[in-house]
């Protein structure tokens, strides 16, 4: 059964620029799906409009079977308490420490006065621990966010979206600012999270070997449509071009297969 | 040296005298020439036309170093003894504590109207308009404007006091906020957290060292134009005392002495508030 669906979706920036143009897809539940395409193309668009950080214009974005696109204030942010977000900047609050960032990611489900002045029970403690423990960050817990690397900040975000208890996790670029050994292991956490916690991954991604490498299934954007949506092993080095519009010799993955 | 054998295209302008220029004359340097010779025309006039009637200048200077030896080298309290000195020197510190905490309250939350990145444009133009207004009236205008409805004194001090600190720390804690980074915000957005649980778990928590850094600069200011209003709108301190010592008893040797504790303890409230600065960072 499908977690998310978008029908129709239509979304345009100063009415001459279209980020999406009449997308449609679907992605079921336990699926881990990456998303590609050319910087610009609208994959950060696409993204953003699940936990509408981005309105859309038109067309109807369904996540677990509810209508999001007209909810009000509340119901949204209950509909965002589900979905995780990682983020290529880690985007976690610098001065506060490890265990704080991670705590957040449990803000929306409390009151907001107790959420506001930081106020968390025993549990809510022990199991931000638990998922540190898990990431290998148990020995950070205390440090605060800017003494990390940016891999050690990256697993926090995670932290924090795994701390949502999701059913779905967006990652926007998650190991573009990354060197390839961290990208490795923040690659690997999303695929363990994906598979031991059956939560959902949508994942934007830059790399397309990294792509087919994590993921069950490979949505190719290009200018706001969407251009492939298939397994990857069926990704042939002609749709790679023709997701990024390119021609045959102008990517740098076409330099590794030679 | 002839500039026209150079071989670049455009070559060097000369003056009259057939020296090369390195500048050319533009209008905001013809303004600025202008402006200092009118200045200095006018300083000439003034001396010319100043009515010294019996006074004699080098009397006159030498005079004045010699009060100024009286107050500084020879300072002496009669009026006052120590301890009651230190207690108005404690009751201008209240003042300008008293507003700036007061002012620092009110003025976070209006700069979460008014920082560019978290409010409504239309609320923060309207909120920026009218605190650069009250920004652009002296503080001690706004003293004596609410001296007429509170009556002179120290109320009138604090509100007034209060009133100038707002107007600055909106903008200055609007300028930290708008500092942070956007995606902090987006990312407590997205876990579905409320407003006022982004603002006091990502937006105070990254701006707070910055804002502190404005708080104690703020007092600082606060604690000089206390001083200033001690006199001026009797709101009692340290002030108010070497106003009645300078116009009222002339008792040079006593205003020396205020003088150079208020000094010493502006130096102090420096010292101490670089110290705490380093420590929040």
């Amino acid at each position: 059964m499908a977690l998310l669906e978008f029908k129709n979706v239509n979304k345009m920036y100063n009415g001459e620029t279209r980020a999406l143009n009449d997308v449609n897809f679907s992605v079921n539940r336990g699926e881990f799906v990456s998303i590609i395409g050319a910087s610009g193309a609208g994959k950060s668009t696409l993204l953003r409009s699940v936990n509408r950080l981005i309105d859309v214009d038109t067309g109807e974005i369904l996540f677990d079977g509810k209508e999001i696109t007209k909810l009000n204030k509340k119901d949204l942010r209950s509909v965002r308490t589900q979905v995780g977000m990682i983020f290529q900047h880690y985007n976690l609050v610098n001065r506060l420490s490890v265990l704080e960032n991670v705590l957040h990611g449990r803000l929306g489900q409390k009151s907001v006065f107790s959420g506001a002045i930081g106020k968390y029970t025993e549990d809510e403690k022990q199991e931000a621990f638990e998922i540190l423990k898990l990431l290998g960050l148990a020995e950070q817990a205390y440090k605060r966010c800017d003494e990390l690397s940016g891999g050690q900040k990256q697993r926090v975000g995670i932290a924090r979206a795994i701390m949502q208890r999701p059913k779905l996790i967006l990652c926007d670029e998650p190991i573009a600012s990354l060197d390839p050994s961290s990208a490795k292991v923040i690659m690997d956490h999303l695929k363990e999270i994906n598979q031991k916690m059956q939560i959902t991954c949508l994942v934007n991604l830059h790399q397309v070997d990294v792509a087919k490498n994590y993921s069950e299934r490979i949505i190719g954007v290009n200018a706001g449509r969407i251009v492939y949506d298939g397994s990857p092993e069926n990704l042939t080095r002609q749709e790679i071009h023709r997701i990024y519009g390119s021609k045959t010799g102008d990517l740098i993955t076409d330099m590794e297969e030679k | 040296m002839q500039t026209k054998t150079l071989p670049c295209p455009i070559s060097l302008q000369q003056d009259k005298k057939g020296r090369m220029k390195i500048a050319v004359k533009s209008k905001s340097s013809i303004a600025i020439r202008w402006t200092i010779i009118s200045l200095i025309m006018l300083t000439i006039l003034a001396f010319f036309t100043l009515e010294r009637k019996e006074i004699e200048v080098g009397t006159a200077i030498v005079d004045t170093f010699h009060n100024f030896a009286t107050a500084f080298f020879h300072p002496k309290l009669h009026y006052l003894t120590f301890g009651k000195m230190l207690y108005q020197l404690a009751v201008t510190f209240s003042l300008g504590a008293l507003s700036t905490i007061i002012g620092a309250l009110i003025a976070f939350f209006c700069s979460l109207l008014c920082a560019g990145n978290i409010s409504n444009p239309k609320v923060a133009t309207v909120v920026k308009a009218f605190v650069s207004f009250i920004r652009a009236v002296p503080t001690i205008l706004w003293v004596l404007i609410f001296a007429v409805s509170a009556g002179v004194g120290s109320i009138a001090a604090v509100v007034g006091l209060t009133f100038h600190s707002i107007s600055y720390l909106v903008k200055a804690y609007a300028e930290s906020i708008e500092e942070i980074d956007n995606g902090t915000i987006e990312a407590l957005k997205a876990s579905g957290a409320s407003y006022w649980q982004i603002v006091f778990q990502a937006i105070l928590p990254s701006s707070m060292s910055l804002m502190l850094s404005w708080t104690f600069m703020r007092f600082e200011i606060n604690f000089a134009n206390a001083v200033a209003i001690g006199a001026a709108a009797g709101a009692g301190g340290i002030g108010y005392d070497l106003f009645m010592s300078g116009s009222f008893y002339f008792d040079l040797q006593e205003t020396g002495y205020l003088t150079i504790v208020i000094v010493i303890a502006v130096i102090l409230l420096e010292m101490i508030s670089t110290k705490v600065k380093e420590r929040i960072k």
